[in-house]
């Protein structure tokens, strides 16, 4: 007897598989800016980032068929990236991440209220021409620990609500507020404690331009 | 387990600190300034914050600190994947994907 499943089987796999080709297909066109921005803004560098990228796409293509259409597509993608992201993390290191409290937020000096670098008078469009300032940001993105990280670029960077960050990442929304609240201040802390000059305005490409990543 | 002094209680033991109005207050309003500059809390409570910010200079500066810190990151550009790199991920997942294979 043959091993062959009947022809008709055959032809309902090709359809199948067709099908899920081109829901890929769009879904890939359709996000992979949104989640390419996403990966480079955790992992700060432009090869991590497509590693990440390229690992939600292939769970999302794997997982396709368990997506609920309870939620939108892009939550769904978030909530891969950010699994991915935590499993890349912890297959490099071991350690637990520290948590940040407030109290080591709290300025103890007179020059710790206000930031050290050239916003005044300035949209953070005209800010952000200067290349120091971007560096000074990106390096105090990239020091937050993971799970604040993440909270911040959801939030603050990508936009989502609170209640969507809360969905990415199972967390209820005063516990995403809390996070948010201590990464936005470690960030405030990490930016006050620099002496940034008044910059010329570059012209060069706002990439991050961190060495080799955040996490490494 | 024993913690290590705050920076708080670290000022407070050196006789004073740069945040001298009413630092247990302060600290109470610095727990809440991100859900004020998201206009997340109640107005009366909101009422409360400014009233503390009109009369204490430090934490308004800290708060408009605060504020920048938010639109900075709100405004950071990333730049764009090329078309070819675009097109190359594609094509790495597809095969990955066929072959069951991790990337």
């Amino acid at each position: 007897m043959s091993t062959q499943p009947p022809k008709t089987l055959r032809n309902q796999a090709h359809r199948a598989t067709d099908d899920e080709r081109s829901q890929f297909d769009r879904i890939y066109r359709d996000h992979v800016d949104l989640i390419y921005r996403y990966a480079n803004r955790l992992c700060g560098e432009v090869e991590a980032a497509k590693d990440l990228v390229q690992e939600t796409f292939l769970n999302a293509y794997r997982g396709f068929k368990d997506f609920r259409g309870d939620a939108q597509i892009s939550t769904w993608l978030y909530t891969i990236a950010s699994r991915a992201c935590l499993r890349m993390r912890r297959k490099k290191k071991g350690e637990p991440e520290r948590e940040l409290s407030l109290d080591e937020f709290v300025p103890t000096s007179e020059g710790e209220f206000r930031l050290q670098i050239p916003v005044d008078g300035l949209t953070p469009e005209e800010a952000l021409q200067n290349k120091e300032l971007r560096q000074a940001l990106d390096q105090a993105i990239g020091k937050l620990p993971r799970k604040y990280r993440m909270v911040l670029v959801l939030r603050d960077m990508e936009g989502l609500s609170a209640k969507e960050v809360g969905t990415v990442m199972g967390l209820n929304e005063r516990a995403v507020k809390s996070r948010l609240h201590r990464a936005r201040l470690f960030v405030r802390r990490e930016l006050s404690a620099r002496g940034i000059p008044e910059g010329h305005s570059d012209d060069a490409p706002a990439a991050i331009q961190t060495s080799g990543g955040y996490d490494r | 387990m024993t913690k290590k002094p705050t920076p708080r209680k670290k000022a407070e033991a050196q006789g004073g600190s740069a945040h001298k109005h009413e630092t247990g207050r302060c600290l109470h309003i610095l727990q809440r300034l991100s859900a004020y500059i998201d206009d997340e809390l109640a107005s009366n409570v909101c009422d409360e914050i400014r009233r503390h910010l009109g009369a204490c200079p430090n934490c308004e500066v800290f708060v408009e600190s605060l504020r920048h810190t938010v639109a900075l990151c709100r405004h950071r550009p990333i730049p764009a994947l090329s078309p070819a790199d675009r097109q190359a991920m594609r094509e790495n997942i597809l095969r990955a994907a066929r072959t069951q294979t991790r990337l």
